[in-house]
């Protein structure tokens, strides 16, 4: 298949998609958002350097170049901030503002290959296929991560859970 | 997985992730090639300019200057006419050079030329 030059418009649309998610995956590695937003927004402008082709799946290579930059921060020894309600990256659709900044200290606590595809899974709407495509591992590997991962974060969203369904 | 993993997955999609902000993204630069045919463009304009001007210069039209001073002799002497002179009447082009060296030359025969002021020491 012939591959194509990566166009503004491509980039304007997978930021589109996948911003918030690679937000909030990125947020797992850099607690400020403010650096988090920063290795975002490298991360897709060097998608337009040098006219390069668009990768087959764009997704995986944006997840691969988000965590790489993230950890280049992390190494360069990147102050961070602690974590706070306004610096937090999720928002809670009823409001639930303790649950959205423990919600992002679990996954922070995932090791990375299973923050990385509970991430692709639920916030970029990714299939397990999918996410088994774009990180290179097999069905089964990337299924069994995925469960481990949900059960750590059910446990520590537990008391949370309980209280909405009160 | 199960109905509990459903409806967890269900759970966590309530927390939506913040958009970040708006991309930035500067205007794309001109592509390599494009540079290199400015450049090359801008060398032509020059090398076609340079190429004009010797084109067009006194020397290349038939003028050819025998003195280096032209502003104070202004005087030129052209090769093709002396040239046809001297093929046609080499008494008048002997006439034309005599005439034409005593402007161009310096002259030793007045009172302060080089020759008489070495004499005088």
């Amino acid at each position: 298949m012939e591959s194509r030059k990566v166009s503004r418009e491509d980039v304007t649309r997978l930021y589109h998609e996948h911003g918030p998610a690679l937000l909030a995956y990125a947020s797992s590695f850099v607690a400020d958002r403010g650096l988090a937003e920063d290795l975002l927004h490298q991360v897709f402008a060097k998608l337009l350097e040098g006219g390069r082709s668009l990768p087959d799946v764009p997704a995986a290579y944006l997840y691969r170049a988000v965590r790489n930059a993230a950890l280049n921060t992390r190494r360069n020894g990147f102050c961070e901030t602690g974590l706070d309600a306004t610096n937090g990256c999720f928002v809670h659709r009823g409001g639930d503002k303790e649950a959205a900044l423990a919600l992002q200290v679990a996954l922070a606590a995932l090791p990375d290959e299973q923050r990385e595809v509970v991430v692709m899974r639920i916030w970029s709407g990714m299939t397990l296929d999918e996410v088994a495509a774009a990180t290179g591992v097999s069905l089964n590997t990337v299924a069994s991560r995925y469960r481990y991962a949900l059960q750590k974060l059910r446990e520590k969203l537990k008391p949370f859970q309980q209280t909405e369904e009160l | 997985m199960d109905g509990n993993d459903e409806q967890f997955e269900n759970y966590l999609r309530e927390f939506e992730p913040r958009r970040p902000r708006a991309l930035e993204l500067k205007r794309q630069s001109a592509p390599d090639s494009w540079r290199r045919l400015a450049a090359a463009a801008v060398v032509m304009i020059a090398l076609g300019t340079s190429l004009w001007l010797v084109l067009h210069s006194p020397e290349r039209q038939g003028f050819r200057t025998v003195s280096g001073d032209k502003a104070a002799v202004g005087i030129r002497l052209s090769i093709v006419p002396l040239t046809k002179l001297a093929e046609t009447d080499p008494t008048q082009l002997d006439a034309e050079l005599a005439t034409a060296s005593r402007r161009v030359l310096p002259d030793f025969r007045g009172e302060e030329s080089t020759l008489q002021v070495l004499a005088r020491k």
